[in-house]
């Protein structure tokens, strides 16, 4: 069994292109949210949410051409990108076949999708364009990633929709952990798109400007964008080259509600919990962060703070949101919520839940990190993921020992 | 480690058994069924290799299967029959330690799309009915297979449209082998719709076919009863778009000597499309080729998961190949390449 360890991180998010300016939006509580530009949200009643509008593929990619792949694909890729060059690995690498990638998704490449949408309704199903068509099976956002950095290594994509990013990421570790690869690149990838937007709406999870998660008065997500990857090696490999680490992967649990499509489950949440916790050999006690699945939706936070209660006692440490600066960025969610935890075990930081405002008397224990970045030593932190369907996953992460 | 194959799920065009099933690949001609009235939208062609007959109603009763899609639908049916036909009744004491794995390509293209419609015809965009929004995902089957059966355990979806499968393989051989289950369902499942019809049709793929294949996984422990249909012996990946069919190759030679078996034992290779001389580099002449797509055209994430059904359906009428490794290969348009050695 190896040990798996953490050299690079490539985010591009609403709050920040790259790590440094990812970290410099964590600490300083930025927010992503701001009215959609991706499509003509005039019609809806809320239309804001957390997009990249600096995103620009092509000063950040080298091999892939932009025309070719899709907006989803193309996130998965740049985040790669930033991320293979803020791990400093030289590409190819010597052996191309023990490099791969793991990207997980909610909903691939909707943008593609909602073209053809508009493709079919403007002159019926033989309109449908066969390139975006080509475009559109999900399995082409690993596929970017490894067309991008000239992996031959496994190249999968997980669609197990908002948790998918730690899927991806428990993935690569097994695969790291177990001999089968050197080095794996991992994470997420998500583009706001008009039908998740109008679908959160109808739900009643969608909030109007400012998700505020934990607050008394939340009232629901806004949906984001973005890509988030991390290079994880086995930590011969990383020591070998002489590489910075970040942060170790203890380990990681998934488990599945088998319940509801969309309602949350506490007795399920705090058993992935507990799975993730005796994966990764830490106890309750040991961990001094939670990066949460924090939605900012009453029946999420309610849910996940009683099963966070559960399973901590009277030892609850603090917790926040990043979703309250970046929206819901779906697929790519626990991405980010790992890069945010790496970021805050090595400089000593608790990413803040933004837009908090006033306590809710039904989650007495929560302490949310309100509104700004704590200075703290977090020597082990679990980030959480949840999604439809009911599949949980929970990555732990420890300081380098 | 390997895994026992301890139970099956098939349904296609062909019918509801693997025997149908292999007769078809057999005959390797398309496999015609009436779908001319099945959509109110035209459609390319009035027959294609679709499932006949499937009532979901009557398969799954009415509670609760008003809103499922049909690739939910055939998902569910299939996992039902691969839990049955491995003896897996599942209860308190075994749940958590039962999932599922599904491959797919884009989930239910037409749930999406139908979804997506709403949002451009409505007098407002945000009149879509919030009851169909989680068909859009792509993991709807494996949720509501879980919810249907009760399964607690890891519960994946794995996009890879052509490997799909195989890479749930995969998936769920590593779930096996670190211990976090005892028991896997993992299959392919594609729905037949105008919205795959029109796409097999404008990309050059077509026949769109329809289907769903599960099979129930056991990691080998000590007190199993019953004989297993088949091992899955080894399964290997990659993703080399420059080296053509060279790729492939190189990655059957891996699975190969991570299963320990010697090329020239492999007595058959399954796949969607395969000539005499695929794979000729590595394996024997004699090595029989069954190729799925002729018969049941393109099955995207089904088409490995078929493929293991057409071996079963080998293992299970000829004495002779039992105990002989066999393959499951196959290669996407964008040049990854994956192949998985089980026996019989």
């Amino acid at each position: 069994m190896h040990r798996v360890v953490v050299t690079g991180l490539g985010p591009v998010s609403g709050i920040g292109i790259g790590v440094n300016e990812f970290t410099d939006g964590l600490r300083s509580g930025r927010s992503a949210a701001a009215p959609i530009t991706s499509f003509d949200a005039s019609g809806f009643p809320h239309h804001f949410a957390g997009e990249v509008p600096a995103f620009r593929p092509e000063a950040l990619l080298r091999r892939l051409r932009v025309d070719e792949w899709g907006r989803s694909a193309l996130f998965a890729a740049a985040a790669a990108r930033l991320a293979a060059m803020d791990a400093g690995l030289s590409l190819p690498a010597t052996d191309p076949a023990r490099v791969g990638a793991v990207v997980g998704t909610t909903s691939g490449e909707s943008t593609v999708v909602e073209q053809l949408t508009a493709e079919l309704v403007a002159g019926g199903y033989p309109a449908m364009s066969a390139e975006a068509l080509r475009q559109a099976p999900a399995e082409r956002l690993s596929y970017a990633v490894s067309a991008e950095l000239g992996l031959a290594g496994e190249s999968v994509t997980l669609t197990t929709a908002c948790s998918a990013s730690n899927y991806a990421i428990g993935y690569a570790y097994d695969l790291l952990c177990w001999g089968e690869a050197d080095v794996m690149l991992a994470g997420g990838a998500d583009s706001v798109c008009r039908w998740a937007h109008a679908g959160f709406y109808r739900l009643g999870a969608l909030t109007e400007r400012a998700c505020r998660p934990f607050d008394r008065d939340r009232s629901g997500i806004l949906t984001g964008e973005g890509g988030a990857a991390l290079v994880l090696e086995t930590l011969e490999h990383a020591q070998d080259r002489g590489a910075r680490i970040y942060a170790e992967v203890l380990g990681y649990g998934v488990n599945c509600d088998a319940h509801h499509m969309v309602a949350p489950n506490e007795e399920s949440v705090a058993a992935c919990m507990r799975l993730a916790q005796a994966n990764a050999g830490v106890k309750p006690e040991d961990i001094d962060y939670i990066s949460t699945h924090g939605t900012g939706t009453p029946a999420n936070d309610l849910c996940e703070a009683r099963a966070i209660r559960a399973v901590f006692g009277d030892r609850v440490p603090p917790v926040s949101s990043i979703k309250s600066m970046l929206g819901h960025t779906m697929g790519a969610a626990s991405g980010f919520g790992a890069i945010a935890t790496t970021l805050g075990i090595r400089h000593g930081f608790l990413p803040p839940t933004i837009n908090w405002a006033n306590p809710d008397p039904e989650l007495s224990w929560i302490d949310p990190v309100p509104n700004t970045a704590r200075p703290a030593t977090v020597r082990v932190a679990q980030n959480n993921g949840f999604a439809f369907g009911g599949n949980n996953a929970i990555t732990i992460f420890g300081a380098i020992r | 480690m390997t895994a026992l194959v301890s139970g099956w799920g098939v349904l296609s065009a062909a019918g509801e058994s693997v025997t149908e099933l292999l007769a078809a690949v057999r005959a390797g001609t398309v496999v015609g069924v009436d779908v001319g009235d099945r959509f109110d939208e035209p459609l390319p062609t009035a027959q294609a290799p679709a499932i006949a007959d499937f009532d979901v109603r009557r398969l799954l009763g009415r509670k609760g299967t008003s809103f499922l899609d049909r690739a939910t639908a055939l998902a569910m049916v299939a996992c039902g029959r691969a839990l049955a036909d491995g003896g897996l009744t599942p209860d308190d004491d075994n749940r958590h330690r039962v999932g599922v794995v599904l491959g797919t390509t884009t989930g239910s293209l037409k749930s999406t799309m139908d979804f997506s419609r709403e949002t451009l015809v409505q007098d407002k965009p945000y009149l879509v009915n919030p009851v169909l929004f989680p068909n859009t995902v792509m993991n709807c089957a494996s949720g509501q297979a879980a919810i249907r059966y009760g399964l607690r355990g890891v519960n994946a979806t794995v996009a890879g449209g052509p490997l799909a499968f195989l890479y749930a393989l995969r998936y769920a051989l590593n779930a096996l082998r670190r211990g976090y289950v005892d028991a896997l369902l993992v299959g392919g499942v594609e729905e037949y719709t105008p919205n795959t019809a029109w796409a097999a049709e404008l990309t050059g793929a077509g026949p769109a076919g329809e289907a769903a294949a599960v099979y129930l996984l056991r990691r080998p422990t000590p007190g199993l009863t019953g004989a297993p249909r088949a091992q899955v012996l080894a399964v290997a990946t990659g993703f080399q778009p420059e080296q053509g069919v060279d790729g492939l190759t190189g990655c059957v030679r891996r699975a190969l000597a991570t299963a320990k078996v010697r090329p020239p034992d492999v007595w058959a290779v399954a796949s969607g499309d395969l000539d005499a001389d695929s794979l000729s580099e590595v394996l024997p002449a004699a090595a029989q080729r069954l190729s799925v797509r002729p018969a049941l055209g393109d099955c995207q994430s089904a088409t490995g998961a078929l493929a293991l059904g057409v071996l079963l359906g080998r293992y299970a009428e000829d004495p002779a190949a039992r105990g002989r490794p066999a393959l499951i290969v196959g290669r996407s348009r964008d040049g990854a390449v994956a192949a998985a050695v089980v026996r019989g």
